[in-house]
């Protein structure tokens, strides 16, 4: 067990986050390069002020008219991703291991918090899976794909929760817990998670577009 | 009543027939099709196109956004997502390599179940731009020779005459002369400037127009004589802003009228275009055009008709003689509120204009579009039942005012509501702000 | 497997003193069955299940100074030991220098030292499971 835990923590953690990171990067500046050649547009109207006013509408709930609408899906929506963010970063366990290793610590969360965020991402995500089975708006857009990520997105919380619990096989979902982030990780920049990366800027563009050249608002 | 069919193993929620359509489509070959999609998706898509795709996280939250959706009652084949998931993707996922059929139920739904309106723009969290999306289909559909016929019919005409009806180049000065001789009947020191140098303003107006509305160019010159305007509108081609190449994505075709309009106004040496009740023109002068002939904004300004009876009123060039007394409720035409938020001054002009007003749920930005819009009206007869069951919508948010008078300062929307009107027995009367401006206002001048 | 039998007859029957008469204050070696420190306070998870002896006596540890060392100018002073002062008189829980925090001064200290053996925990609900160690933790509370 200690070569196996060793492998998943030190090397394998390695690997994924310099896929994670350099992914990004990748992605990022990809993105801006193709942009620059083929998309230079998007540069002139780019706007920083109406791009920062347009995320601003988004990212608090109920600031938008769509989520007003849907008032469940935005509470699902906020709470999942805040907890999916917030939980893993904040985790005590977490924090110790980047202690353990680089000497750098943060706040953490209390536990017991912790462990409420992460069944509120499992939660979000039978929540989501849920939609995708019986809404037919979403139902028709659904491919076999957006079932693979919503298991990546799950699959840490879940093994995460059960190794926390330590109520049978506790090394057994530790490791696969540590396996699963380090997918989750290296699928960021290489699947439509990749929205966590790309859409600050489709916001920004749209937020710029309305603001200085449609003087209209976008939420 | 539109009956969804399967036809080559491709799901038509409607079938009609068009001969756009129906014989361009008999003229595909896949590799023409997969060589067409691939050089337009390399060469003429970027950063955008592909961030779009990427980030979608298919939510269907767009869903709501679209007014054919929501009439068909939550058909998830007419959501926003949906559209690209049956064009786009698969465009994209195959590399190009779709059949004809597929194609030509592209082209109906980019065309015809789309108005580009964007109101879907505005209800996805990311901001994906699905109007745009659905413009590239548009345009590789253009390439393809799969364009709807009537509209196709339209682009020609742009090409042709620069204009959007087949207008002459004598019928144009013409009908100006006629309709100054009729006002001058109400109005004798009226005139309709022509070729006028040094202008303050250049007044342009759309192809339909003259052609069949020409009361309008009556009203405005009224508006104008009025006001006291140093004014002027061109005898050659470049007097109609109208641009159904745009939405044809004819982009090439769309330069070139952009251009004549822009040279026209340069010519004339006026401040600034002011321009009649239409959408979709401004937004091909304001927002498209402008940009394909490489001027981040327009280069001579631009106002629209909202914009200019705004400040007339607000400046007292204009002045109400009593008030309208039907009560009158306002459509918010897509390309001059999302497209550049006028809705506030559209308010003003309507409060100043008309004692009973009443506001449409949702409204403003949120409006539902008019399905007339994006070239689809355009598409003509044999799309009619399209626009008409596609947008139920917007027949119980007319009903639901209560108003006898709906105001739409759009030519698209004013005819596809017209027509909304009829269909679903709302006994309702559709006016520009132009007709009641001109029935309200102060004419010190009139005889 | 008897000197395991005997381990586990030894912290169990320390476990059960410690329950039963855990008003005496001091404590001798024996009693030790976890890594409780006051200087923590009440921690998140439950103290580390430690039982001094019979962790001793399978690891082969003779010298206290492993474990309880003294360090001057960074260096391990070889033949003195530590056991009669508290960890947490020189590991302070919050602030880290000189020292290690008490936490991180613990978790190195055993975990390095297992790495290095390749046996021995080296996860965090290895050393600190839920039910045993809080069942104990309770009990040491409940006094």
């Amino acid at each position: 067990m200690h070569g196996l835990y060793n492998f998943v923590r030190g090397p394998l953690a390695w690997v994924a986050f310099i896929l994670f990171v350099g992914g990004t990067l990748y992605r990022l500046i990809a993105m801006l390069v193709i942009a620059r050649k083929k998309d230079n547009v998007v540069f002139d109207y780019f706007s920083l002020f109406y791009g920062l006013r347009s995320i601003f509408h988004w990212i608090i709930p109920f600031a938008n008219r769509n989520s007003r609408q849907r008032p469940i899906f935005t509470i699902v929506t906020f709470a999942f991703h805040i907890c999916l963010l917030a939980a893993p970063i904040l985790l005590l366990a977490h924090v110790l291991l980047w202690d353990e290793s680089f000497g750098i610590s943060w706040w953490t969360l209390p536990e017991g918090v912790a462990d409420i965020m992460t069944l509120i991402v499992i939660g979000g995500c039978i929540y989501f899976l849920w939609r995708r089975l019986t809404q037919p708006e979403v139902k028709f857009v659904t491919f076999a794909s957006d079932f693979v990520i919503l298991a990546i997105v799950a699959a840490p919380f879940i093994t995460g929760f059960l190794a926390y619990h330590q109520w049978l096989g506790y090394k057994f979902w530790l490791i696969l817990h540590i396996l699963a982030g380090e997918v989750m990780l290296v699928a960021i920049p290489f699947t439509r998670l990749a929205h966590m990366i790309y859409s600050p800027f489709t916001r920004a563009y749209m937020g710029s577009e309305f603001g200085s050249v449609r003087h209209a608002r976008d939420w | 009543m539109a009956e969804g069919q399967v036809i080559d193993g491709i799901y038509f929620n409607e079938v009609w027939e068009d001969a756009g359509l129906d014989e361009g489509t008999k003229k595909l070959t896949p590799e023409k099709i997969e060589k067409v999609i691939n050089k337009v998706l390399e060469g003429e898509t970027g950063a955008r196109l592909k961030v779009y795709v990427d980030t979608c996280v298919h939510c269907g939250l767009c869903s709501d956004a679209c007014h054919y959706y929501l009439s068909h009652d939550k058909d998830p084949t007419y959501a926003p997502v949906a559209k690209v998931k049956q064009t786009m993707w698969e465009m994209i996922k195959k590399k190009g390599r779709v059949s004809p059929t597929f194609m030509k139920r592209a082209s109906q739904i980019a065309s015809t179940q789309c108005n580009v309106c964007m109101r879907c723009a505005m209800y996805c969290p990311f901001g994906i731009d699905i109007a745009y999306i659905m413009s590239v289909v548009r345009r590789i559909c253009h390439f393809l020779g799969i364009t709807p016929l009537y509209i196709q019919d339209t682009a020609h005409s742009h090409a042709v005459t620069m204009n959007q009806m087949w207008v002459k180049n004598d019928e144009w000065p013409d009908t100006l002369q006629w309709q100054e001789e009729d006002a001058q009947e109400e109005i004798p020191t009226l005139r309709i400037p022509l070729e006028k140098e040094g202008a303050d303003i250049m007044y342009s107006v759309i192809g339909p127009e003259p052609k069949f509305l020409a009361q309008l160019l009556y009203q405005a010159a009224v508006i104008f004589e009025t006001a006291g305007l140093n004014w002027t509108m061109p005898a050659t081609p470049g007097w109609d802003n109208s641009d159904m190449a745009m939405y044809t994505c004819d982009n090439e075709i769309m330069g070139r009228v952009k251009r004549v309009h822009f040279e026209t106004a340069r010519r004339l040496r006026v401040k600034k275009i002011v321009m009649g009740e239409c959408g979709h023109a401004f937004r091909s002068i304001y927002d498209r055009g402008n940009r394909w002939l490489a001027w981040k904004m327009h280069p001579v300004y631009v106002e629209h008709a909202i914009e200019f009876y705004y400040n007339l009123l607000k400046s007292g060039k204009i002045k109400i003689a009593k008030k309208y007394e039907e009560s009158v409720t306002l459509h918010d035409p897509c390309n001059v509120m999302r497209g550049r938020g006028l809705y506030e001054m559209a308010r003003y002009v309507v409060n100043e204009m008309c004692a009973d007003f009443r506001e449409m749920e949702p409204n403003r930005e949120h409006n539902y579009c008019c399905c007339a819009g994006g070239g689809v009206i355009n598409c003509g007869p044999p799309f009619k039942m399209t626009r008409m069951l596609g947008n139920r919508v917007k027949a119980e948010q007319i009903a639901a005012t209560g108003a006898k008078v709906c105001i739409s300062p759009c030519h698209n929307c004013h005819s596809g509501l017209e027509d909304i009107v009829s269909h679903y027995k709302l006994g309702v009367h559709v006016k520009f702000i132009s007709d009641i401006l001109y029935e309200v206002m102060e004419k010190p001048g009139a005889v | 497997m008897k000197r395991l039998r005997i381990g586990l007859l030894i912290g169990m029957t320390a476990l059960a003193w410690v329950m039963v008469s855990s008003s005496i204050p001091a404590y001798s070696q024996e009693d030790i069955t976890s890594l409780k420190d006051e200087a923590f306070g009440k921690g998140q998870r439950p103290p580390a299940v430690f039982v001094h002896e019979a962790h001793n006596e399978k690891a082969e540890i003779e010298d206290c100074n492993v474990c309880h060392h003294v360090y001057k100018n960074g260096e391990k002073v070889e033949d003195e030991s530590s056991e009669d002062s508290r960890c947490s008189d020189c590991h302070n829980v919050k602030k880290g220098y000189p020292t290690r925090p008490l936490m991180k001064a613990y978790h190195d200290l055993c975990k390095s030292c297992h790495q290095t053996k390749k046996v021995g925990p080296i996860t965090c609900g290895e050393c600190h499971p839920r039910k045993a160690a809080s069942s104990a933790h309770e009990a040491e509370e409940g006094h």
